[in-house]
């Protein structure tokens, strides 16, 4: 039988994960606090836990956790970090 | 056997259920092919697809193409095939089963190694795991049973029994579920030609815009797939399009609303004289069920969120409880039996324009009251309920809220001389409360950082009030939706195209 699909079927370019670093000294991590309640809370703690392994961190912060990373956000973490921890949910 | 001796397997072009058809010599050639000859109504075939699902990707990574050649329709096969989570290539092969013939198949499943010269290399017949081991060289499933017979394969029919299967067993209904193209409750299949009576001449490819979290793109012909799955008749088509064109404005923020834990649901309020056209429901039972454009309407709307944009409830959609409206919620508002202007006026439209609202919301909240003598009593009475919604402590929303009066309540407060924007602004003033009594469970920081005796309003503006009139005329039960919180989002009226 002839259906017609109601999805999306294009198939999508899965892109690869970027490999793990092997430490963390000298890295440059990005904290993204997505506005949800106390997610700056939990990245304090990690941004502490980060600097104890010899990271470097900067933080960015969404406008609203309910709608994806504008393009600006994207780029600032992809050219200055290379690490991104993004606290999620609340 | 030498390789010389082996017998050359029997070529043949199969189509591919993922794509266009393939040729024995498309599947061996950098390495080993392992065709595996089965069929959906044999168990031991789904068993021995199941146990070698796991296999899949090993033997993808060291160079065999590991296939299912099905005896059954391509829909039958891939829907096997996800059933059993085989990853493989998947063919099918018609009947009279010439190929299955041609490989002197007697049951199924029958697994037939293929090397890369094309010779026959091995076979196992049945699921047998040791079989399989010896086959292939890698362990497989130790769990019982071990050996399993499987049934006749189906080129051994006799044309009497062949016949018999033709169309035997396929169930469309049950295909839709078995493809997941439903919200749970059964659909109608969405056949080429009902998506072109639905679409009704217009452009299948035009695109209304991309919608999240699949980031999908949505065209006219998914949105008439989903408006045929949902019931609608072709009629309803124009409204179920610009439901779906408000749901994608960016202040919608659909992709929010689709994968929240919050139980938001869209709801879809339609004004005008579409709603007589197309037989919608305002008046007795409204937000109920009962009237088909009511119900596959807001459902076609809520299968292109779940379906289309891949807001899935258990998937993408996180939503902790769900609730029955997000099935659908349309309605229309009783204009007739209002006293006031309805819904689409107040948003700048004419009143002879037809006009969706789409809102996310939470599920109705029955507010009853049948003793009220005087509006502000009544007022308070709806607006006490709305206080309720979200939280009894979350002040203020920060949110919209939908009323739906019905036409008992709405009479009385047109005798008592209120307009809707009197209401509007009585609700609002009304749901107040000093801050220091609202200090317990989950607070807003405003109610955190308020002096106690500040008062705090259920609502930051009378504009996150929504009034309509709907409902049967007797009875004094009105209703309110609680908010979406959280995600920007506003409602969004959009005009249907329509022309008496």
């Amino acid at each position: 039988m002839d259906y017609v699909s109601p999805f999306d079927e294009r198939r999508r370019v899965v892109a690869p994960l970027a490999p793990r670093p092997a430490r963390l000294d000298g890295a440059r991590v990005a904290l993204l606090d997505i506005s949800k309640r106390r997610g700056d809370e939990f990245l304090d703690r990690i941004e502490e836990l980060l600097h104890t392994r010899g990271a470097q961190t900067f933080r960015l912060v969404k406008e609203i956790f309910s709608k994806p990373a504008g393009p600006e956000i994207v780029r600032r973490i992809a050219d200055r970090g290379d690490l991104a921890v993004e606290g999620l949910a609340d | 056997m030498t390789p010389e001796t082996l017998i050359a397997a029997p070529t043949f072009s199969l189509p591919s259920v993922a794509g266009p058809s393939l040729a024995l010599a498309d599947l061996h050639g950098d390495g080993p092919a392992l065709l595996l000859f089965v069929s959906e109504e044999c168990p031991t075939c789904s068993l021995t697809l199941r146990r070698l699902a796991p296999l899949v990707d090993g033997l993808t990574v060291a160079g065999m193409t590991v296939v299912a050649v099905f005896e059954d329709p391509p829909e039958v096969a891939a829907r096997v095939a996800r059933r059993t989570g085989f990853t493989g290539t998947v063919l099918s092969e018609p009947a009279p089963y010439e190929i299955s013939r041609a490989y002197g198949l007697q049951s199924l499943p029958t697994a037939v190694l293929v090397n890369s010269e094309g010779r026959q290399s091995g076979r196992v017949v049945g699921w047998d795991a040791g079989g399989f081991e010896a086959l292939l060289s890698v362990p497989v499933s130790d769990e019982a049973p071990e050996r399993k017979p499987g049934c006749a394969a189906k080129n051994t029919y006799d044309a009497a029994s062949l016949r018999a299967l033709d169309g035997a067993g396929f169930d469309d209904a049950e295909e839709m579920f078995a493809r997941g193209w439903t919200d749970g409750l059964p659909v109608i299949p969405p056949t080429s030609e009902r998506v072109q009576a639905m679409l009704g001449g217009r452009d299948s490819d035009e695109l209304l815009g991309e919608m999240a979290p699949a980031m999908a793109r949505v065209t006219l012909e998914r949105v008439a797939a989903c408006a045929v799955l949902a019931g609608c008749r072709p009629e309803y088509f124009p409204v179920v399009v610009a439901a779906v064109q408000a749901a994608l404005e960016p202040a919608f923020n659909v992709g929010g609303q689709a994968v929240t834990t919050q139980p938001v649901g869209q709801v879809v309020v339609v004004n005008g004289p579409v709603r007589e056209a197309v037989g919608l429901n305002g008046s007795v039972g409204a937000l109920g069920p009962g009237w088909r454009a009511n119900m596959s309407i807001g459902r076609a709307l809520r299968l292109v969120v779940s379906l289309t944009g891949g807001g899935f409830p258990g998937r993408l959609d996180r939503s902790t409880l769900g609730q029955p409206g997000k099935v659908g919620l349309c309605f229309a508002e009783d204009e007739e039996a209002s006293p006031w202007e309805p819904l689409h006026v107040e948003r700048g439209f004419d009143a002879g324009r037809s006009v969706v609202t789409v809102l996310g919301a939470d599920a109705p909240l029955s507010v009853s009251d049948h003793r009220s003598t005087a509006p502000a009593e009544l007022a308070r009475v709806l607006g006490e309920a709305a206080a309720a919604t979200w939280s009894p402590t979350w002040w203020p929303l920060g949110g919209t809220s939908l009323f739906v009066i019905c036409p008992e309540h709405a009479r009385s407060f047109a005798q008592w001389g209120w307009s809707k924007q009197r209401l509007r602004a009585e609700l609002f003033e009304a749901v107040r409360r000093p801050a220091a009594e609202l200090r317990w469970g989950e607070t807003t920081p405003l109610v955190g950082a308020a002096p106690d005796d500040q008062p705090v309003g259920k609502w930051s503006s009378p504009d996150d009030i929504l009034i309509v009139v709907a409902g049967g005329e007797a009875g004094r039960f009105s209703a309110v939706c609680g908010p979406c919180l959280g995600m920007d989002a506003t409602a969004i009226s959009k005009e249907v195209p329509w022309t008496t």
